[in-house]
């Protein structure tokens, strides 16, 4: 709650001045709507509102990271990582849950998936040890996989982060990939710029 | 409000809102800025992908006259930051210029000079074998342009000349070396041979490039770092975070 400040007092007292704090705090939400929102739930259904509370104290509470792949799941293993047509032998590398819920949502990817839950960024003090990536390693050697492909996010620490693991797994017999970069579907040529065409035109494949 | 249009590296990029980013640039003109970007976390747009880590862009900005954040209106990329591939010391030798570029300059107070710098240092950082040489260099043009350039070429204690064939102290809260007559315990710590103070000296000189045909050995690259290392240590007031991470 770093960026958390008590504003002035509400005039129907401290409870909905609260109420307007949390929610002004919530990504994407101004205190126009904040407002708006809190005059709802006074003005709804109480039942409604309490709805709200309960589901918000349900998902802190039974929502865990899968111990295998660090997915979020409320069983004790993710739904992935459980499904037998999966292939335990390919994992994609991602940094946030987020993430793995848009490759997955592509549809057209039939391993399974490691969470790092960030990644390395020593300016922000967020170096190796503080990700999942012991675990990736030890994943890798007993489950036997043959290929990771990294999904981290095209950026200089998305990249550094994926170019620390594969050193990591330099010595281990596992191939290692990354997404491919470069043009759009559906754009043209002529309005991609220099890098994409350049990340394109080393990424290509056979036709 | 004015628009100011000049180049800038980034230094820092943090998620602001669902599609907005804080951008800190170290710019040629004016030196470090702090910009929302608006729309900045989404592809398309007047930023494009330019917003990342080093990359060194053509930027427009609407200074805000009042306390606040610039707001920057474009960004189009120069030059993407590209450390030798297999090497995750030179990325790391990145993120260092980057930390004493956010940590030892202030927003607007310009320093050309250093914006071409570490350019340069970014440029040698993509082969391994100028990474040692290019982060001295930084360092030493940093301290320089924050007019902390310890004296090289006298004694910090008598003011004499350092002569060849020698070994001198390093004295950093006096900004400086000491000859061997005037050495004394509390500042003795770090040594450095003669050799070692002549390549500093031009290393940190502001004629031209021959620092370029410098050959460090592994000796002298130790030897300067722990000078270089102090020196910014005290500017600082404590050690640069990247150090851990480089040799
Ligand atoms: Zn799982
Ligand atoms: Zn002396």
């Amino acid at each position: 709650m770093a960026r958390f400040q008590v504003a002035a007092q509400h005039p129907y007292g401290p409870s909905v001045g609260q109420l307007v704090d949390r929610l002004a705090a919530l990504p994407g939400i101004g205190r126009k709507s904040a407002e708006r929102l809190a005059q709802h739930l006074l003005g709804c259904d109480e039942a409604e509102a309490l709805a709200l509370a309960q589901a918000i104290q349900d998902v802190r509470h039974n929502v865990k990271h899968c111990p295998n792949c660090f997915n979020l799941t409320e069983d004790a293993e993710c739904e992935i990582c459980r499904d037998s047509r999966r292939d335990p032998q390919v994992v994609c590398v991602v940094e946030q849950p987020k993430d793995l819920l848009v490759i997955e949502a592509t549809g057209v990817f039939q391993g399974q998936y490691h969470v790092l839950g960030g990644r390395i960024s020593p300016l922000s003090g967020v170096g190796p040890d503080d990700l999942n990536i012991a675990a990736l390693v030890r994943r890798v050697r007993k489950q036997g996989v043959r290929e990771i492909v990294m999904g981290t996010n095209p950026t200089l620490e998305g990249d550094g982060t994926a170019l620390y693991i594969s050193n990591l797994l330099a010595d281990d017999n596992v191939r290692i990939t990354r997404l491919a970069r470069g043009i759009a579907s559906g754009s043209v040529l002529e309005f991609a710029n220099r890098e994409m065409l350049a990340d394109a035109m080393k990424g290509r494949q056979a036709f | 409000m004015s628009a100011e249009k000049t180049d800038g590296l980034i230094l820092r990029v943090t998620d602001f809102s669902e599609t907005s980013r804080i951008v800190v640039l170290f710019t040629r003109e004016f030196g470090k800025i702090s910009a929302l970007a608006k729309g900045g976390r989404r592809l398309k747009g007047p930023f494009e992908s330019a917003l990342d880590l080093l990359s060194n862009c053509h930027v427009v900005f609407l200074r805000k006259s009042s306390s606040g954040l610039d707001l920057l209106t474009e960004a189009q990329l120069i030059d993407r930051f590209r450390p030798q591939e297999r090497d995750l010391t030179c990325l790391y030798a990145g993120y260092y210029v980057a930390e004493l570029l956010q940590n030892l300059t202030e927003e607007y107070d310009p320093h050309p000079e250093l914006y071409q710098a570490a350019l340069e240092a970014l440029e040698d950082f993509r082969q391994t074998d100028q990474m040692r040489r290019g982060v001295l260099r930084f360092e030493l043009v940093m301290l320089r342009e924050m007019g902390q350039l310890p004296d090289f070429e006298t004694c910090a204690a008598c003011g004499g000349e350092l002569t060849e064939g020698r070994t001198f102290g390093f004295w950093v809260s006096q900004g400086g070396l000491v000859c061997p007559e005037c050495q004394r315990e509390e500042y003795s710590q770090i040594t450095i041979h003669a050799g070692s103070a002549a390549v500093l000296r031009r290393l940190s000189g502001t004629g031209g490039e021959s620092w370029r045909r410098l050959e460090l050995s592994p000796q002298q690259y130790k030897e300067l770092k722990r000078v270089t290392t102090a020196a910014i240590s005290h500017v600082l007031g404590r050690r640069p975070k990247m150090l851990s991470y480089l040799p």
